[in-house]
C-alpha cells in the first residue's frame, strides 16, 4: 500500500513537470521565475482549504460548506471592521467564526448521524445565507463588497518576504503543520484509523467523535483563513469569495490520492495537487486558451487520472477474471472498500 | 407515534408542506390562491426533473453531482440548434440524445471504470460546464425561436405543455419504480450491491442507465429552462445540483440507497418552491432565501435524525425486554442466542433500521 501511495505521488510530481515542459515550450515566459511565484497567489487559498479537507476525507467524511464559510467569515470581518473594531481584534473574530461553523457542523454531524454531506450541503445554504444577510445589515446588499481596510491588511496580499510572496508562505507554512499533524501525530494516525473503520476505532478505544469533530473545526478555521487572505488581496469581502473554490479544492484532495470512502490519503499529494491544478489553469491562460476550455481540461484532467488509477487498479482483477474462463466475473473492481 | 412519523416519511412531508402552506395562508392572506400554486409549480418544474433524475442515481447509492452542467450543455445544444434552424421537436431530440450521452459517460466512468461517482461526476461537472462554453463562445445564447417559448404558455388551467411533460415523467417514473421489476432492481442495486449481484441482478447495467436517466432528466429540464427563460446564459443550472440532492434528502431519499419515492421527491421540491415564493409574499427580502432554505433542511434533517434514532433506540429496547421475557419462562442453562430469532421484533420500515 505504501509503495502505491508513493508512486501515486511520484506521477503527481511527473505531471507537473509534463506542465512545466508543455507550457514552457508552448510561452517560454510561463517558466519565469517571478512569474511562477506570483502565479501562485491565484490559487495558494485553494491549497489553504484543501489542507485540512484532506483530514476530513482522510478520515471518512466530506465537507462542502467551505465555500459558503469563506465568504461568510470574510463577512464577518468586513462588518468589525465596518463599526471600527482593531484589526487584531476583527481578525480573532472571523477565525472564531470559522471554528464556530465548523462546530457547527460537527455537532450536527455527531448527534443526528446523518451523512456528512447532508449535513454540510444544508449548512453550505447556511452559511451563504448568514453571509448574504450580515452584509445586508451594514448596507452592503447583495453581493456588493465590504471594503475600506486598513492599508496594513491589504498590503498583506501583496507583501513579500525575500521574494517570495507571504501568501505562499503562509500556505508553506500551514502545509508543514498539517503535514506533521497527519504524518507524525497520534491524532494523526487516528484521523486514517477512523476513516479505515469506525466501528473498529471506537472498540479500540479511539474518541471517534472528538477526531472527527477536530477535522470540521480545522476547516472551519481554515476557511476562516482563506477568507481573510482573499479580502485582503482582492481588497474586498464578498460574500461569494469562496463559491468558485469548491471543486477546485475537492479535487485536489481527491487528486492527491485522497480515497473519498476514507483512511486514504496524503497531505504530499494534496499540496502537490494543488500545484497540478493551480498551474494548469495558469499555463492554459498563458497559452491562450479561453478560461472556459480551461475549466473544462481541469475537468477532464480529473477524470481522466482518476479513471486511469482505478482502471489501473482493477485491471490485474480483469485479468484474474479473464483467466477463470468467465465462470465468475470480478467480484469487486475498485481497490476501496464500501464502507457504511 | 415516533414509528408512524419514520415509517411514513413522506406523508410526514407532505402534512408539513400543507400546514406550511396553511401557515404562509394566515400571515399573508392571498397567499392561498389557484394562481400562487400555478406559480410555485411553474417555478418547480426545472428543478423537479434534474431532482427526479438525480433521486435514480441516488437510490443506487450512488451521487451525480454534474446535473447542473449537463443541463447548461444540453440547453446549449439546444439553442445552437434552434438557431441553426433545424425544427424544434429534432431539436429536443438532439438535446435530451446529449444529456443521456453526458450521463452514459458519467455512468461508464462509474459503472464501467469504479471510478467513485463523486470524485466522476465532479470531473464531468467542470468538463461539461467547459464543453457548453466552449461551443457557445462564452456567449449568452439569445433570441430563441417563438416556437419553444410557446411551450411555457399558459394552457388556460394555470399550467403549460411543460407542466404535463413534467407530471408525466412523474408517473413515469413512480410507475416505473413501484410497478416494475427493473425498478425494483434499483432499489436492490443500492440497498445491498453485492447481495443483488448474487440474485442475478445486472447492477452495473443499473447504476448505468441511472445515470443515463439522469442525463436524460437534466436535458429535458434544459428543454424546461430554455422554454421559461427564453434564452439561456452561460451560467444556466449552475448549483441546481446541490439543491436536487437536498430536495432529495429532504423527500426521504437515503444516500445510503435502496430507498426513496418519486412522490417524496416531488413534494420536497414543490415544499422548497413554495418557501421561496412565500418570502415574496411575506415581503421578507430576497437575501434570506439561503439562509432559511438552509435553516430548514438541517431542522428537517436533525428532527429525521433524531426521530431514527430514537426509532431504533425503542426497537433494541423492546428486543431486549422481551428477550429477558423469554429468558426468564425458560431454562436458565439456555444461551439466549437460541431464543432471540424466536421472539417476534416489530416490524419497521427499511429506513428506520438503518
Amino acid at each position: 500500500m505504501k509503495r502505491f501511495v508513493l508512486r501515486w505521488e511520484a506521477a503527481l510530481v511527473g505531471l507537473l513537470v509534463l506542465e512545466f515542459i508543455v507550457f514552457g515550450a508552448i510561452n517560454p515566459r510561463f517558466l519565469n521565475p517571478s512569474n511562477l511565484l506570483y502565479g501562485t497567489s491565484d490559487f495558494v487559498h485553494i491549497g489553504i482549504i484543501a489542507l485540512p479537507l484532506t483530514l476530513v476525507i482522510i478520515s471518512g467524511g466530506i465537507d462542502v460548506s467551505f465555500a459558503s464559510l469563506v465568504g461568510l467569515c470574510a463577512i464577518v470581518f468586513g462588518v468589525a471592521n465596518f463599526f471600527g473594531v482593531p484589526l487584531p481584534l476583527a481578525i480573532a473574530m472571523a477565525l472564531a467564526a470559522g471554528v464556530l461553523a465548523g462546530a457547527f457542523n460537527a455537532a450536527i454531524i455527531h448527534f443526528s448521524r446523518i451523512q456528512p454531506l447532508v449535513v454540510t450541503l444544508g449548512s453550505l445554504y447556511l452559511f451563504g445565507g448568514a453571509a448574504t444577510v450580515l452584509s445586508g445589515a451594514v448596507g452592503a446588499g447583495g453581493y456588493e463588497g465590504i471594503g475600506n481596510f486598513p492599508a496594513a491588511f491589504t498590503s498583506f496580499g501583496y507583501l513579500e518576504i525575500f521574494g517570495v510572496p507571504a501568501i505562499l508562505i503562509l500556505f508553506l507554512m500551514l502545509a508543514a503543520l498539517f503535514a506533521v499533524l497527519l504524518h507524525l501525530t497520534r491524532f494523526g494516525r487516528a484521523v486514517y484509523l477512523v476513516g479505515q473503520s469506525p466501528d473498529a476505532s471506537r472498540y479500540s478505544g479511539l474518541p471517534v467523535g472528538r477526531v472527527q469533530a477536530a477535522t470540521y473545526l480545522l476547516t472551519g478555521l481554515c476557511a476562516a483563513i482563506a477568507g481573510l487572505v482573499l479580502s485582503s488581496y482582492f481588497g474586498s469581502a464578498r460574500v461569494d469569495l469562496g463559491t468558485a473554490t469548491l471543486l477546485p479544492a475537492i479535487t485536489a484532495v481527491v487528486l492527491g490520492g485522497a480515497s473519498i470512502y476514507g483512511g486514504q490519503g496524503s497531505l504530499v499529494g494534496t499540496i502537490l495537487a494543488v500545484f497540478v491544478i493551480g498551474f494548469l489553469q495558469q499555463g492554459l491562460q498563458m497559452a491562450g486558451v479561453p478560461s472556459q476550455v480551461s475549466s473544462a481540461l481541469s475537468g477532464g484532467l480529473l477524470v481522466v487520472v482518476v479513471a486511469l488509477r482505478h482502471g489501473s487498479a482493477m485491471l490485474p482483477n480483469l485479468i484474474a477474471a479473464g483467466q477463470k474462463a468467465m465462470t465468475a466475473r470480478p467480484r469487486r473492481f475498485v481497490e476501496e472498500k464500501t464502507n457504511d | 407515534m415516533l414509528e408512524l412519523f419514520a415509517r411514513n416519511r413522506v406523508a410526514t412531508l407532505f402534512v408539513i408542506t400543507l400546514l406550511t402552506f396553511g401557515a404562509i395562508g394566515l400571515a399573508a392572506p392571498g397567499f392561498l390562491s389557484a394562481s400562487t400554486l400555478a406559480t410555485v409549480m411553474a417555478n418547480s418544474l426545472v428543478l423537479m426533473l434534474v431532482s427526479f433524475g438525480t433521486m435514480l442515481v441516488i437510490i443506487t447509492r450512488n451521487i451525480d453531482v454534474s446535473s447542473g452542467s449537463v443541463l447548461g450543455l444540453s440547453a446549449a445544444v439546444l439553442g445552437l440548434s434552434l438557431n441553426a434552424g433545424i425544427a424544434l421537436p429534432l431539436a429536443i431530440g438532439i438535446c435530451i440524445g446529449v444529456g443521456a450521452l453526458a450521463g452514459a459517460f458519467n455512468g461508464l466512468l462509474v459503472a464501467g471504470f469504479g471510478v467513485p461517482s463523486i470524485v466522476a461526476t465532479l470531473g464531468t461537472l467542470g468538463l461539461y460546464r467547459g464543453l457548453m462554453l466552449s461551443l457557445t463562445g462564452g456567449r449568452w445564447i439569445e433570441a430563441l425561436p417563438q416556437s419553444i417559448k410557446a411551450l411555457a404558455a399558459n394552457l388556460g388551467w394555470g399550467g403549460s405543455v411543460l407542466t404535463l411533460i413534467v407530471l408525466g415523467v412523474f408517473l413515469i417514473l413512480w410507475l416505473f419504480l413501484r410497478m416494475t421489476r427493473q425498478g425494483g432492481y434499483f432499489f436492490a442495486t443500492g440497498d445491498n450491491r453485492e447481495a443483488a449481484r448474487h440474485l442475478g441482478i445486472p447492477v452495473r447495467s443499473i447504476v448505468f442507465s441511472a445515470f443515463v436517466g439522469a442525463g436524460a432528466c437534466a436535458a429535458l429540464a434544459g428543454v424546461v429552462f430554455a422554454a421559461q427563460i427564453g434564452f439561456i446564459p452561460n451560467q444556466a443550472g449552475n448549483g441546481i445540483e446541490l439543491k436536487a440532492i437536498a430536495a432529495n434528502v429532504l423527500g426521504g431519499v437515503s444516500l445510503l440507497g435502496g430507498v426513496g419515492s418519486a412522490v417524496g421527491v416531488f413534494i420536497s421540491v414543490i415544499f422548497l418552491t413554495a418557501i421561496d415564493s412565500a418570502l415574496v409574499f411575506l415581503r421578507i427580502p430576497a437575501f434570506w432565501n439561503d439562509f432559511i432554505a438552509g435553516a430548514i433542511l438541517l431542522t428537517v434533517l436533525v428532527l429525521d435524525g433524531r426521530v431514527r434514532m430514537a426509532v431504533d433506540r425503542r426497537i433494541r429496547a423492546k428486543r431486549y425486554a422481551s428477550h429477558h421475557g423469554a429468558e426468564r419462562t425458560k431454562s436458565p442453562s439456555r444461551p439466549s442466542a437460541t431464543a432471540a430469532p424466536a421472539i417476534p421484533t416489530p416490524h419497521t420500515a427499511p429506513e428506520a433500521g438503518r
